[in-house]
């Protein structure tokens, strides 16, 4: 599905697009409001494509059976109204009419038009904005099953809204589209599980200045240095110094993205902001701190630095 | 453009249960029987007076329950919705009309019956009315395509109702103000003389001309509020 720029101003709002849709798997939008009626507008034009708005009204004098019934005979579907009562869980509802629904049921209602679609393709503006947490549920559940046969997309301001149902969440900006990353709660729970013994190791970094034991979480360092065979470790601008050597030190902070960059330097790769040439042969890196802190990087390192940072 | 029986049929009973259940619209219904049953008379003018009545309901029921009937689909954005559906926008304009027209005919007999009005020509009479009631109901429905909301719509009649049925009594004054004579073209107009001329006793021939003019009225009203309706939906 191709979508046009648009332009206002002078400046790209939305670039041109092309959006790859498949059966079986719901898409999910998110942008701003501005953005989503200009795709609304652009989607309106084509002939196969549902659009279910959200300030989508009904027909309030209608039952909710009556409804069905109406939507039945025009679309030609071909289930029987009281299958699609029991479907959409408004056994309770059917004989009331529609103007006396509690709010979001006649939200969710209104949605259920996408069910009576004849197009392939079926647009939702913020289907859930409105819904209390068991319609958004169930029609979560619906759309699912509607979308073994069509292709769904869901056109939302709220990235949390796009969640509920959305197997792929992009962001749209001037840009363009940008796939969300976005593991499930299973993945993630795992994942965790598996590096669970090294987040349980408690990392403290002892040091000691004027007689006191400080301990500092290794984020908050910013490198360490080797001055006279003791490691003096830097934290805004404060030095302390650490009874610990450089080796152990390597040892210990590996996993807090932290990097000996020269024999008697290590530093949180976190804080780096700017990888200085200053010859053929000799770097340093400046961190994001302050002018003066520079660390020097050794020509064999740099290699491994590249690799690590994948520049 | 695709027409289908059991859409329009779908549309028909939908709108029928919509119109009888907002008694805000369906209580129009009252007024022509009510009217009748004022102005029954006797008197030698019953044909004028009856003509009136006429007027005035074509206008106050036919008219303004098509207005609003698609002024409150617009209002809702249901009929965005019907757009995207199978069924076609003649598919929904027929529904609404025939719905309309029913409604219109039967209520206009009833009112007939109670006031009395005893036509030598029948089957003349129910023509006259029928095209009419078609006119109306293209009024009603250029009427709804301008107004966004039910409130809009049910004031957009009024305009009409001046027009259409004031028309005929401003033609009182037409010996002061000659312009005056294009009333007498007004379908209303029309449908009054050819009550009154029915009932002097005039040959059929003498009559032909009002139900021309009505019927003309009815064509390029209709046709209007087609291209309208094309147009504006189109705009949505």
């Amino acid at each position: 599905m191709n979508i046009r720029q648009v332009n206002a101003n002078g400046q790209a709002i939305i670039p041109s697009l092309e959006l790859t849709m498949e059966k079986g798997k719901v898409l999910g939008i998110q942008t701003n409001v501005q953005r989503k009626k200009i795709l609304l507008a652009q989607l309106a034009e084509r002939e196969d494509v549902y659009l279910s708005f959200a300030e989508q009204g009904e027909y309030t004098r209608l039952t909710v059976e009556e409804l069905l019934h109406f939507l039945k005979s025009l679309s030609g579907h071909s289930q029987p109204v009281h299958s699609m009562l029991q479907l959409f869980q408004l056994g309770d509802y059917q004989k009331v009419r529609i103007a006396n629904l509690p709010a979001s049921k006649k939200i969710y209602l209104s949605l259920l038009r996408v069910y009576y679609a004849q197009q392939p393709i079926i647009v939702l503006e913020e289907p859930y904005f409105q819904l209390e947490e068991p319609d958004q549920l169930a029609f979560a559940r619906l759309l699912e099953e509607l979308a073994e046969e069509k292709q769904i997309l869901i056109l939302t301001a709220n990235l949390e809204d796009a969640l509920i149902s959305c197997d792929e969440v992009y962001r749209l900006d001037e840009a363009g589209l940008h796939l969300l990353d976005i593991t499930d709660a299973d993945d993630e729970a795992e994942a965790a599980h598996e590096i669970g013994e090294a987040e349980f190791k408690i990392q403290k970094i002892p040091t000691k200045k004027n007689d006191k034991t400080i301990l500092f979480n290794p984020p908050e360092i910013d490198y360490i240095e080797s001055m006279n065979s003791t490691a003096v470790v830097h934290v805004a601008g404060e030095t302390y110094t650490c009874a610990l050597t450089l080796a152990e030190l390597e040892e210990r902070l590996l996993h807090y993205g932290f990097f000996r960059c020269h024999r008697s330097y290590i530093v949180n790769l976190q804080k780096v902001r700017e990888l200085i040439t200053w010859t053929k042969n000799s770097y340093s890196l400046r961190l994001t701190t302050g002018k003066d802190s520079v660390v020097p990087l050794s020509r064999t390192k740099l290699a491994e630095l590249k690799a690590l940072l994948n520049i | 453009m695709n027409v289908s029986l059991k859409r329009i049929q779908a549309i028909f009973i939908k709108d029928y249960k919509e119109f009888s259940r907002n008694y805000a619209v369906s209580i129009m219904i009252l007024f022509p029987i009510a009217f009748a049953l004022l102005y029954r008379t006797e008197a030698g003018d019953q044909a004028a007076i009856y003509a009136f009545i006429m007027n005035f309901s074509l206008a106050m029921l036919t008219s303004f329950v098509q207005a609003c009937l698609i002024a409150e689909e617009k209002e809702r954005n249901t009929l965005r919705s019907l757009m995207m559906t199978p069924a076609s926008m003649l598919d929904v304009l027929i529904g609404k009309s025939a719905l309309v027209f029913l409604i219109s005919a039967a209520v206009l007999a009833f009112s007939t019956y109670l006031f009395g009005y005893e036509s030598s020509n029948v089957m003349l009479l129910a023509a006259a009315l029928g095209i009419s009631i078609l006119l109306y109901t293209a009024i009603g429905t250029i009427c709804g395509l301008y107004s966004k909301t039910l409130l809009e719509a049910s004031l957009s009649v009024f305009p009409v109702l001046i027009i259409f049925t004031a028309g005929p009594f401003a033609l009182v004054f037409e010996d002061q103000y000659p312009f005056l004579e294009v009333l007498r073209y007004l379908p209303s107009s029309q449908l009054s003389e050819l009550l009154v001329e029915m009932e002097a006793g005039a040959a059929a021939g003498e009559l032909t001309k009002p139900l021309v003019v009505i019927s003309l009225w009815a064509v390029v009203l209709t046709v209007v509020s087609f291209v309208l309706y094309k147009r504006r939906l189109m705009d949505q």
